[in-house]
């Protein structure tokens, strides 16, 4: 019996490291399959020698053929059957941020790199508190400034929000290298389905302001090939373009391509049975989206790992 | 930011914490330490709740004829530095007066102003036709300069200098109109076919001229003006349009395709209808008028025209049935397109002559594309190889 296999999602807490996130997952899962009913022990014959029954034989020995387990099957000689599980993370998370932070177990790895080489955006909610300004761009850093902020309003904040989205949507057509001149670069660009499809700087395609109330405020950030650490330093140059300071106090990760909130397992779920059922859920959904993007590239690969994961995840 | 910065002290400890001198505990400063830190550092003011959004003006280009008004491209300041020959992204220009209108001809730029102060208008770049005026030479009181490299103010002989003020400009290949609200319409530069709306005297010589010529004789205020290429049109307030200048491709509009030197009323499908804006680029022109009506007139070559008409030349305005509803604006352009947002974002495309398109980049751009300025672009005017863009900032 394999363990087993593909893709979910796991709600990260922040304040953890994603690798222990990771090996906790691992280490419950190889304890309830461990604590499964193992398969019960072949049985052999053996002659084993047995004092005859008394009066006749006195202390004569006697073969007798009985039925005993091997000693091979048995479960302290073999051990535990799982002793490590492959499990993959996809795109990690810092330690201060939280969120959706999705995971391979055995050949849904092969599929997690297919999952990256798609290229799909990230949505974050990120919060920040206007007035100060610290060395690493968090609420928990060394404190640099401090600043006055009742001049702020909504509306320059949506302001310098939509300058952002521009500049950036202009970085989107530069680094996909698509050539401009042609007849299907410009359908793509009206359509807006122009993405890098390679290495690219921190790319953000959308950004909108969800709450503000001074001096505090939220942000909601669609983004590409981003790290957290660029977030806050994005929060931090919006207080700088609003002639005050910000520093980020939160940020969560609310999507990761395909996998969304609702999908992401909390640390209660953490076990064999709610990740198998995540694994059926989100296989439709995995399997579309990359057969929509690379499908047209290269399909017999996707479609051998389709096959071995439907039976991976039936078992 | 310099000027505004101000440090409000807030009462405190005397001395920071990590100076405890010999009597106090070591190691890394604990949670009270650091909010009483905290809460006791000083804050900055770096704008107040009254400041107001600046207005700059930006530029791009080419910039060997001065018309971008930054002399250190054309002759740098430094003997390590080289000159720009293209400025390919937005430059801020520095200027005294707070720029309420600009305009871009063939190598030279006007810049004006709203105030009631002496000095309204500065013009830059090409002077080879006195478009910007006179500007006298510093080096030889007699002569003048052929080309501009920093906005220099043009001197207008006006009635009333401290009470007047410039409305409009607009710039054509070689001659300049500048519009004002109580003395009419003045014109300077290239006469050769009486696009500056006087007599064309022959042989005359047009660099280092002091004649500016004022035109008042409208049915009523003019108030806007435009330029083709060598001709100019006037729309008054009553709705009506006059041109003068170079004809022979009919974008005079007068029925005949000889140069007019005196500014005429248009006729044909215009006459009669209450225009609210006129635009004019190269050799075509387009009206359009209060219920929602297009109209155009002038070079057809490239089928600007060619919904009404085959011929390559129209010299009357005809008017341009499109059914897209109500026209609001309409604009004229050359090899290169602008267009601007109601957010303020500017987009281009077309022909990058010596990067006036202001991508970065120095290809042709087949679909619009956004050109970043660090402000909300709230003008833009385009010429041959440079544009010119007003700009609010965002905060």
């Amino acid at each position: 019996m394999a363990g087993p296999a593909g893709l979910f999602a796991v709600y990260k807490p922040a304040g953890v490291a994603w690798c222990r996130v990771r090996e906790a997952v691992e280490t419950r899962l190889l304890r309830e399959l461990n604590a499964a009913p193992r398969r019960a022990p072949r049985q052999q014959i053996r002659f084993l020698p047995t004092p005859a029954p008394a009066p006749s034989g006195g202390g004569a020995l006697e073969l007798v053929p009985t039925r005993v387990p091997v000693l091979a099957d048995h479960p302290l000689v073999q051990g535990p059957r799982f002793r490590r599980l492959k499990i993959g993370a996809g795109h990690r998370l810092d330690v201060k941020a939280s969120g959706v932070f999705v995971l391979g177990i055995g050949h849904g790895n092969k599929l997690l790199t297919d999952l990256y080489n798609c290229h799909l955006t990230k949505v974050y909610t990120v919060g920040g508190l206007f007035g100060k300004a610290t060395d690493d761009f968090s609420d928990t850093g060394k404190l640099i400034e401090k600043t006055t902020f009742d001049h702020i309003t909504r509306e320059k904040l949506e302001r310098i929000l939509a300058v952002i989205q521009g500049t950036n949507h202009k970085a989107l057509l530069m680094y996909s290298n698509i050539d401009m001149k042609t007849q299907e670069a410009y359908e793509l660009a009206v359509k807006g389905l122009i993405r890098p499809m390679d290495k690219s700087p921190p790319i953000i395609t959308a950004i909108r302001c969800l709450q503000f109330a001074l001096p505090e405020f939220q942000l909601e950030i669609h983004c590409l090939h981003e790290t957290q650490q660029y977030l806050r330093k994005v929060v931090h140059e919006i207080g700088l373009e609003l002639k005050s300071s910000a520093v980020c106090t939160q940020v969560r990760r609310t999507r990761d391509g395909v996998f969304t909130l609702d999908d992401a397992l909390p640390r209660t779920q953490w076990d064999l049975r709610s990740i198998q059922d995540a694994i059926r859920n989100c296989r439709l959904k995995v399997e579309t989206e990359i057969e929509k993007t690379l499908g047209h590239r290269d399909n017999s690969p996707v479609h051998q790992l389709d096959v071995q994961t439907a039976h991976g995840a039936d078992s | 930011m310099a000027g505004a910065l101000r440090a409000i002290r807030t009462a405190g400890p005397a001395r920071p914490f990590h100076c405890r001198g010999l009597g106090g505990a070591a190691g890394p400063p604990s949670t009270r330490q650091l909010r009483e830190a905290e809460e006791a550092a000083p804050v900055f003011q770096y704008t107040g709740k009254a400041a107001r959004r600046k207005d700059r003006v930006f530029v791009w280009g080419f910039s060997y004829s001065g018309a971008l008004g930054v002399p250190s491209f054309v002759k740098p300041d430094a003997g390590w530095k080289k000159p720009r020959r293209i400025q390919p992204t937005p430059y801020r220009l520095e200027t005294e007066e707070k720029i309420s209108s600009a305009a871009c001809g063939y190598g030279f730029t006007l810049l004006a102003s709203n105030t009631t102060d002496i000095t309204k208008v500065w013009g830059t770049g090409l002077n080879k036709d006195s478009q910007l005026g006179f500007q006298r030479s510093r080096r030889d009181q007699t002569k003048g300069y052929e080309y501009v490299l920093e906005p220099s103010p043009i001197p207008l002989p006006l009635e009333k200098p401290q009470q007047t003020r410039v409305l409009q400009v607009s710039c054509g290949r070689a001659h300049s109109l500048i519009l004002t609200d109580s003395e009419g319409v003045f014109t300077m530069g290239n006469n050769s076919y009486g696009q500056c709306g006087r007599k064309v005297i022959e042989d005359e010589i047009y660099s280092e001229s002091y004649l500016i010529h004022q035109l008042k004789e409208f049915d009523s205020r003019v108030v806007q003006v435009a330029c083709g290429q060598d001709h100019s049109l006037f729309r008054t307030k009553k709705g009506s349009v006059y041109a003068c200048g170079w004809g022979a491709d009919g974008q005079t509009g007068l029925g005949h395709y000889n140069i007019t030197s005196v500014p005429t009323k248009l006729r044909g499908d215009i006459a009669g209808v209450n225009i609210i804006q006129v635009s004019s680029y190269g050799d075509c022109c387009l009206a359009v008028s209060d219920e929602g009506d297009v109209f155009g007139w002038g070079n057809s070559e490239y089928l600007q025209l060619a919904s009404v008409t085959e011929t390559t030349q129209v010299n009357v305005p005809r008017h341009l049935p499109f059914k897209i509803g109500k026209i609001k604006e309409a604009a004229c352009g050359g090899t290169g397109n602008a267009v601007l947002t109601d957010r303020g974002e500017l987009f281009v495309w077309g022909k990058n002559l010596r990067g006036c398109l202001g991508t970065g980049r120095m290809e042709d751009q087949y679909f619009p594309w956004r050109v970043t300025v660090p402000g909300e672009v709230v003008d833009v005017a385009c010429g041959v190889d440079h544009m010119v863009s007003l700009v609010k900032s965002f905060t």
